[in-house]
């Protein structure tokens, strides 16, 4: 048991460990928090689009146009566009310094100009494409069957909607909560720092505390576990702070099952703490070098788990299913969007299974290693 | 000359964890420009959301109609009628609509009863907005048709509907600017170029200066037969040489990757101007730190740590325009939001008039403005270092 003590004490006075396996973290999601707060918000929230139409005779004379515009622009729910009613020269300047997206001409036909493509002038597009469709349709229908022409045009004020909303889960599909899983997912591998130191402390060759403990009679089995216990405690305390930062302070929504929640940090943190010891067992190389692998590794598995962009998890998942089932960040990851977003747990035991497994063959492994070392002289 | 052979010497020694930034930017960038994909210029492109139709409704006529229109005017992901596939999908963004034709849909609609397509989305977004157009337009059509069209089978519907929406609208694209605008994949480069200079000059600068700073060293200089006048100038000779380096590497792989399409749109001086005034900033930045951290674990953490708290909050990762008013009121004060809004204002432009070009010169002077408070602040904190 001492062991385990003074193991806690001599990892937590890593000052230089501790800012990269904690603090990092803490301010990477303070930046993540900054920047993607309003993602959802800003980005793809509609918002009325600026067009500016020229106030020629055409326009003025074609009332029906001018009242279709008028329905569009009035403010409101329903409100698509923010018209201006100008000249040739001035929708054109307008135009040119990006203040509005598009300007409509009345012509034969109606006609739009634009300075770029993009979605609000797709909008536009559809819109005037909506007014020629509708005149289309009454003069189709008004030839063929001018039958009652009153109760048409009375149809045609009657705006109706044919669309209804449904929802497959309680949750919202804010794409921007994966950016914070996958930064726990980080910061539970970055536990591999603080495994990687342990070997490195327990090797002989390795370093002269290594020494001393080799040949010290105490069981290497135990020695190997406490040391890990000591590890793996200090990175989902770290875990923990991070998690408790996210949820409080932050107001990132991880569902209603904070017990699932927790256990998914801890299958984390096992996961990073084993694959630390693992490179520092089977890479015989520099300290320097192993601590480059392992950031080098851990931030690729981050990246892959959609640290940086959000759609690299799904793209992986569905290009190469076998990475996101070996990759224990996507595990991870994966494992907390099923809690938020599924009400069953069917994938999110799935996901904690198979860290399990990995974490266990890569300590099995480890294990393996370590213990057939012998020192001919130390 | 001694001091400044020297500074390429030390250089030559951090030259790894230097190039390490510019070699992922420049590699993603190449990535980028590749998913990018080819590059339609002229024409106007009408924007085709992604989307997922699951028709429930068998081979009904209206509801493959509807189908039809949305294939027309929406890009299909195929999916099967899987929720749990489609929820993922959604969240990714893989599709932004998944429109749901319920069974018995078309009977429902032609008889008159209150139906609907059902439609997961975001709620509220602009892409969920544009389908929602598309679909409304075709039942409404439809309806139109069915009520006062006469009598009609169920598949003369469809044709006459789809006849009606056959229609568009003629476009005009100015010709003095590329259809594709804000999406041109110089405008990233432009944008992501700020983390990369930011990040490699103050690596290297800070480094150059940790090493002259090193007190043995920097005694020993103290007492060398070199006026200090000249040993700061040679320094500065030094980072002014290394940061124009960077810069100019950035800015011809620029043209190396979007050569034509950078060179066409005639902004390319306002892009170097910008990107110039930056780099200034970023030596400065640099200059403070080499003078401020001891270790090289605590550079790299300031180095990381500035460097992306500078990115995040300045909109170079995350575009300003999405990012909320409270965060662009804190990034007024780092020089990176100037930057961007420079960079952004730029691209905006199809061409260059003296009216919009004004505020881009205001930032640009603002960003020296940094750079020059940024270099007096570290010049008397050394000096009151010495002094101690």
């Amino acid at each position: 048991m001492h062991i385990f003590g003074y193991r806690l004490k001599c990892l937590a006075r890593d000052r230089e460990m501790v800012f990269w396996t904690l603090i990092f973290p803490l301010i990477l999601a303070t930046m993540f928090h900054f920047a993607f707060d309003q993602l959802m918000g800003r980005q793809e929230t509609f918002r009325p689009i600026r067009a500016a139409v020229v106030g020629s005779d055409a326009y003025r004379q074609n009332v029906a146009f001018r009242q279709a515009l008028d329905a569009l622009s009035g403010p409101g729910e329903g409100q698509l566009i923010e018209l201006t009613v100008t000249d040739d020269r001035e929708a054109r300047r307008l135009l040119e310094e990006g203040a509005i997206s598009g300007v409509i001409t009345v012509d034969d036909p109606i006609g739009l100009t634009v300075s770029q493509s993009g979605i609000e002038q797709s909008i536009l597009k559809s819109i005037l494409d909506e007014y020629a469709h509708t005149y289309a349709t009454i003069t189709g229908i008004l030839e063929e069957h001018p039958t009652d022409p009153a109760g048409l045009l009375r149809e045609i004020g009657q705006v109706r909607t044919y669309t209804q909303q449904i929802s497959f889960s309680s949750a919202e599909p804010n794409t921007t909560l994966n950016f914070f899983y996958a930064l726990i997912a980080m910061t539970c591998l970055y536990g591999g720092f603080w495994g990687l130191r342990n070997t490195t402390d327990m090797q002989a060759d390795l370093s002269p505390q290594g020494a001393r403990r080799s040949v010290a009679p105490t069981h290497k089995f135990g020695v190997v576990l406490y040391d890990s216990a000591a590890a793996l405690t200090i990175n989902l305390a770290e875990v923990t702070v991070l998690l408790a930062y996210l949820m409080l302070v932050l107001r990132v929504k991880f569902g209603n099952q904070v017990w699932y929640v927790l256990l998914t940090c801890l299958a984390g943190c096992i996961a990073g703490v084993s694959f630390g010891a693992f490179i520092g067992t089977f890479a015989r190389k520099s300290e320097g070098v192993k601590t480059a692998i392992l950031s080098a590794s851990s931030m690729t598995m981050s990246f892959l788990a959609g640290m940086m962009m959000v759609n690299m998890k799904d793209i992986i998942a569905r290009k190469a299913p076998i990475l996101s089932y070996i990759n224990p960040a996507a595990l991870i990851t994966d494992a907390f969007y099923s809690l938020y977003i599924f009400e069953g747990h069917r994938r999110f035991f799935l996901n904690i299974a198979l860290l399990l497994l990995i974490s266990l063959a890569i300590c099995i492994l480890s294990f393996l290693r370590l213990r057939r070392d012998r020192y001919a002289s130390l | 000359m001694q001091v400044f052979r020297a500074y390429f010497k030390v250089m030559r020694a951090s030259a790894g964890a230097i190039a390490i930034y510019v070699a992922i930017f420049l590699g993603l960038s190449v990535a980028f420009s590749f998913a990018e994909g080819p590059q339609e210029t002229g024409d106007f492109a009408q924007t085709r959301t992604p989307i997922a139709v699951i028709c429930r409704d068998g081979d009904a006529p209206l509801a493959q109609g509807l189908t039809d229109y949305l294939a027309d005017t929406s890009r299909i992901v195929p999916y099967p009628d899987n929720p749990e596939k489609l929820q993922d999908a959604l969240f990714f963004r893989n599709v932004e609509y998944i429109a749901i034709i319920p069974a018995g849909f078309s009977a429902d609609f032609l008889s008159g009863l209150d139906c609907a397509v059902q439609k997961v989305t975001v709620p509220g977004s602009i892409s969920s907005r544009y389908v929602d157009m598309r679909i409304d337009k075709y039942l409404r059509t439809a309806r139109l048709r069915h009520q006062y069209g006469g009598d009609q089978s169920q598949e003369e519907l469809a044709v006459a509907v789809r006849a009606d929406l056959a229609q568009e609208t003629p476009v005009t694209v100015l010709p003095s600017s590329t259809a594709n605008g804000s999406e041109r994949g110089f405008v990233f480069y432009y944008r992501y170029f700020a983390y990369a200079v930011l990040a490699t000059i103050m690596m290297g600068v800070s480094s150059i200066m940790m090493a002259f700073n090193k007190p043995d060293l920097a005694r020993r200089n103290l007492c060398a037969p070199i006026p200090a006048r000249s040993r700061s100038m040679q320094l500065a000779a030094g980072h002014t040489i290394f940061a124009l380096g960077c810069w100019s590497v950035l800015v011809l792989f620029s043209f190396v990757l979007y050569g034509r399409s950078l060179l066409s749109s005639g902004l390319v001086w306002l892009y170097c101007l910008n990107t110039l005034a930056f780099t200034i900033v970023s030596a400065s930045i640099g200059f403070l730190v080499g003078s401020s951290v001891k270790s090289v674990g605590a550079q790299a953490g300031a180095v990381n740590v500035i460097a992306n708290a500078m990115s995040f909050i300045g909109g170079v990762f995350v575009p300003q325009s999405i990012l909320s008013k409270q965060v662009l009121d804190v990034g007024r004060f780092l020089p990176a939001y100037w930057y961007v809004k420079a960079n952004d204002a730029i691209s905006r432009l199809s061409r260059p008039t003296t009216s919009a070009l004004r505020p881009i010169y205001g930032d640009v002077l603002i960003q020296l403005a940094f750079a020059a408070a940024i270099f007096a602040t570290t010049l008397l904190l050394t000096k009151e270092r010495q002094a101690e």
